[in-house]
């Protein structure tokens, strides 16, 4: 049984489907989209059950001739790096469909474009062919351009205008870089992993060349600086439930790339280039955080809080250790996890008061309790509180990186210390204080709310207690990556 | 003489489109739609014609002309391409009613100057065929005769056409004058200057017809004033037709890269690229944007052109095959919203007709966007494998410029695709109506759409065909 094609292109089928439903027809379109998201959700839990952990290689691989001139296989298959976020982008799909339910206008497309999304980015997480990764990387793009033009903000245009080019221009020097490493190779291949085994033949100038034109593709994505600034405007003026895909599963494609791609093919390239990695990890981490901590806008502060984890995640990826890429994969995992929820809070907060001012609320702690203390454990896991999932993976980030690089390492721990900053400061201005009586009445989180946002809670505590939930799976996958590279 | 049969798809389509012309006149009242369906038929019978001769090389009489895989492979795309305009025209209002007859057989006569110039060996049949594609679509774009701005498009056209067609004549004399023959596959390519001098001059011609930068300014007068069938068919068949036969001219007879031609055709490439696509940016009119996007699209042809070697010409070939698909779709989803478009309103081609199209039909507009997307090069749609083809040429042969140049290229092009998407589905409708299609036109649409859709799902049968046309004589 092809499991991963199936968990692949059932969104895309719902996508069809919900494209056939008569656009008055609400009930049938959001059945169908909640569906054949869920039916993916579970081919990737059971799937969760099937996997081996201690195979390093490629589980559940499925291989087919596509376009045999170029010897483009259409190869799917997952591994202890990729699986986790698949997981990851499975749940955080349905999940943001729930909180996706309370949309109003133009369900149809909606509907439409967010299940073709679903698929393309489970794409780019499965592909083993570079082709086939290359294609999957650009559908992403198109739904997205349109859920953030169509149902965001006041400058939402702008916003889908500049994410796409600014993400296309990234993604064509990547195909630039595959084409170079096809005609580099001998045979002629798109095979990731046979790129991978054949590392040894490319000469180092050419490794240098090409990593850098894979790294523009992969750094815009991630985003590293001085890449990120689609990142704020688009994540603003997203729609919530696609922020949360934004920042959980999108930003990930640039990290992943780099550990399947650009690490494993050009280990020389890699080496060569860790210096200003580690820089631009460092600069990631404090530039975020002292930028987030001066935003008064709650949905800026997380999209910024973002730009700083993903530098945990740089970090842990430079210290090209086992331990690193544990602690970054994992950080991968719970920024999906603990930003998924932040950005769903803001959003429930947004929906009944229509601002996110954090000077405009005060005291709202006595109003809304459930919602409160739902916050309160997401900013804390975010700002690194152990017992929670963030502080794991931060700190095998660190353990990672120190005996690499002291100095840089110790740098970012004040990133920590920003990030404590500005969430408290954010926790007391909002929830503290006496209660602003404009909010007097405001109501509490609702049943379908919390149904979109509790598995996250769950999983923020459950990873922070145990974070062996996510870490066997990766592990000997991670080992063996970076072996590959030393 | 038996080599004469070689002629038979040719000949065949002279003969019915002279009869088209005589059937029209007999007629006292002809039904215009029975007279393009009879058009169709004569072009289906010369593409029926064509098949027997799919895989043969053939020297024609006395070398004036070849029939080769290459050659045939752009006379099916021609006469495909023209087909497609008559099914187009059944519904176009701005021909006069008439005159489909004399419509129908211009059309005909332009497709065979076309399927001559890409089987012509000999620079007298390049010139005779490139003069009977050049009367023919002059005549086709002033079709509108009520309408100053096509016949003010039309006079451009000619006015530049004849100039370089002169120029293409002058050239062919001084290639007679270092050569002492017409014949192109006579003579070793040397760097000798006069020669050198014959074949920038010829050049000029070939280049009005395919639309590269510096010669092409008639471009965007001529596709707005033209009716818009006739402007779909200007913008692909004598394109391809043209860049077919640069390919044997320059990449086979006389390779560019033994002139020392190849930075020339370089620069020329990236210049039609940017300049096109910069020109695009700023139009407000759909047959202007699409003008100036196909100046930019034969820019990037260009680049396998360049590359010059068996990845590059296949590369040309695909792309010109793509770029057929998803033009005619842009340019037919044009025309049923030109048709919708409220009298009132001055320029039923402006780009405000696109506001909100999404939710006055989204059928409709997703079929829009499929084609843009694909002019654009994005996956999975057929643009992409076509610009997969010539960058990696580019990539493979070592034009690094070429292949950034054109990625740069792509972003700009995405920008202005991406205003009608954005016209589409960000802006309100200014009136809630749904747009009625015609028959025809959903039909061409529909087939677009499969077409750039299945080159970009499954490219294996059209990489395999093309890789098999690559074939020619000598």
């Amino acid at each position: 049984m092809p499991w991963l094609s199936l968990m692949l292109f059932l969104p895309l089928l719902g996508a069809c489907a919900v494209l056939a439903i008569p656009k008055d027809n609400r009930q049938a379109i959001h059945v169908a989209s909640l569906a054949t998201s869920a039916l993916s959700l579970m081919v990737s839990l059971g799937l969760f059950f099937a996997f081996d952990r201690n195979n390093p290689g490629i589980q559940f691989a499925e291989k087919a001739d596509w376009v045999p001139a170029f010897s483009i296989q259409y190869s799917l298959g997952v591994d202890g790096l990729s699986f986790p976020i698949v997981l990851l982008t499975t749940l955080l799909s349905f999940l943001s469909l729930i909180a996706s339910l309370g949309i109003r206008e133009r369900i149809k497309e909606y509907f439409f474009w967010f299940l073709i999304l679903e698929t393309g980015m489970l794409g780019v997480f499965t592909a083993l062919d570079f082709f086939l990764f290359y294609i999957f990387w650009e559908i992403v793009l198109v739904p997205m351009y349109f859920l953030i033009g169509i149902w965001g903000g006041p400058q939402k245009e702008y916003a889908a205008i500049k994410f796409f080019l600014y993400t296309l221009l990234g993604s064509l020097f990547i195909l630039l870089g595959i084409l170079a490493l096809f005609f580099g190779s001998t045979p002629h291949t798109f095979d990731i992993l046979e790129l991978a085994r054949q590392n040894q033949q490319f000469s180092r100038t050419f490794q240098i060349v090409v990593f850098l034109a894979l790294y523009i593709g992969f750094a815009v994505k991630i985003p590293a600086f001085p890449f990120h600034t689609w990142l704020p405007l688009a994540h603003v003026e997203a729609p919530t439930p696609v922020s949360v895909i934004l920042a959980g599963v999108l930003l990930k494609m640039g990290l992943y790339g780099l550990l399947r791609v650009s690490f494993p093919i050009l280990p020389q390239a890699t080496q060569w280039f860790l210096p200003i990695l580690v820089l631009i990890a460092v600069i990631n981490i404090i530039y975020g955080a002292l930028v987030a901590m001066a935003q008064t806008d709650l949905k800026k502060m997380v999209a910024y809080s973002s730009i700083n984890h993903m530098g945990y995640c740089l970090l842990g990826i430079a210290a090209l250790s086992p331990t690193g890429f544990n602690g970054a994969v994992l950080q991968m995992i719970n920024h999906g996890i603990i930003t998924g929820s932040l950005f769903l809070l803001v959003g429930v907060l947004y929906d009944r008061a229509h601002t996110r001012e954090m000077t405009a609320f005060g005291g709202l702690g006595v109003r809304v309790p459930i919602y409160t203390g739902l916050m309160t454990l997401a900013a804390m896991a975010s700002l690194g509180l152990p017992g929670l999932a963030g502080f794991i993976s931060e700190f095998l980030c660190f353990l990672g990186a120190f005996p690499v690089w002291k100095w840089y390492t110790v740098a970012s721990v004040a990133g920590i210390v920003i990030t404590a900053g500005f969430f408290l400061r954010m926790l007391q201005k909002v929830f503290m204080g006496p209660l602003n009586a404009q909010w007097g009445n405001l109501p509490d989180i609702r049943a379908r709310e919390i149904l979109s946002i509790a598995p996250l809670t769950v999983l923020t505590v459950a990873l922070g207690l145990w974070p062996r939930l996510a870490l066997d799976l990766m592990n000997q996958t991670l080992i063996y990556l970076s072996t590959l590279i030393q | 003489m038996k080599n004469l049969l070689l002629l038979t798809p040719e000949l065949l389509l002279a003969v019915l489109a002279l009869g088209l012309l005589v059937w029209d006149m007999l007629q006292k009242t002809s039904s215009a739609r029975l007279t393009l369906w009879l058009g169709v038929a004569a072009l289906t019978l010369t593409l029926l014609a064509i098949v027997p001769q799919l895989s043969q090389k053939l020297q024609g009489v006395g070398s004036l002309w070849v029939s080769d895989p290459l050659g045939n492979f752009f006379k099916i795309l021609i006469l495909l391409a023209t087909l497609w305009t008559l099914l187009l025209s059944m519904e176009d209002r701005s021909i006069p009613g008439g005159q489909m007859g004399l419509y129908a057989a211009t059309l005909s006569l332009a497709a065979l100057g076309m399927m001559l110039l890409v089987s012509a060996t000999d620079l007298l049949l390049v010139f005779l065929s490139l003069e009977l594609v050049s009367i023919c679509s002059f005549i086709l774009s002033g079709f509108n005769r009520s309408d100053p701005a096509s016949s003010e498009g039309a006079m451009k056209y000619f006015l530049i056409g004849a100039f370089s067609s002169a120029m293409t004549l002058f050239g062919i004399s001084l290639f007679y004058g270092a050569t002492g023959t017409t014949l192109l596959t006579a003579m070793a390519p040397t760097s000798n200057p006069l020669l050198l001098f014959s074949l920038l001059f010829m050049l000029v011609g070939f280049g009005f017809k395919v639309s590269m930068v510096p010669f092409h300014f008639w471009v965007p007068d001529a596709y707005q004033g033209a009716p818009t069938p006739i402007t779909a068919f200007l913008s692909i068949a004598p394109k391809a037709a043209t860049l077919g036969l640069l390919l044997r001219i320059f990449t086979i007879l006389l390779p560019h890269t033994a002139l020392s031609l190849t930075m020339l055709f370089q620069v020329l490439a990236i210049a039609t690229m940017t300049v096109g696509n910069l020109s695009a940016i700023f139009q407000t009119n759909m047959k202007r944007l699409l003008a100036y996007s196909s100046i930019a699209q034969a820019g990037y042809m260009l680049i396998g052109f360049v590359t010059s070697d068996p990845l590059g010409q296949e590369g040309v070939l695909l792309y010109a095959f793509t770029y057929m698909a998803m033009n005619l779709g842009a340019f037919a989803v044009a025309m049923v919203l030109a048709h919708a478009s409220l009298p009132a309103e001055q320029d039923p081609y402006h780009l405000r007709t696109y506001d909100g199209l999404a939710q006055r039909s989204l059928g409709l507009s997703l079929l829009l966007t499929l084609f843009l997307l694909s002019l654009a090069g994005i996956p999975p749609t057929g643009g992409f494998i076509a610009k997969f083809y010539v960058f990696g040429a580019a990539i493979r042969s070592g034009f690094y410029a070429l292949a950034v140049a054109g990625i740069l290229n792509s972003v700009i092009a995405a920008y202005y695709y991406l205003r009608i998407t954005y016209r589409m589905f960000f802006v309100s409708p200014a009136r809630e109506t749904p747009i009625p299609v015609g028959n025809y036109l959903a039909t061409t649409v529909a087939f677009a759409a499969a077409l750039t859709l299945a080159i970009g799902l499954y490219p294996s049968p059209f990489v395999e065909s093309v890789k098999l046309s690559m074939s020619y004589l000598p």
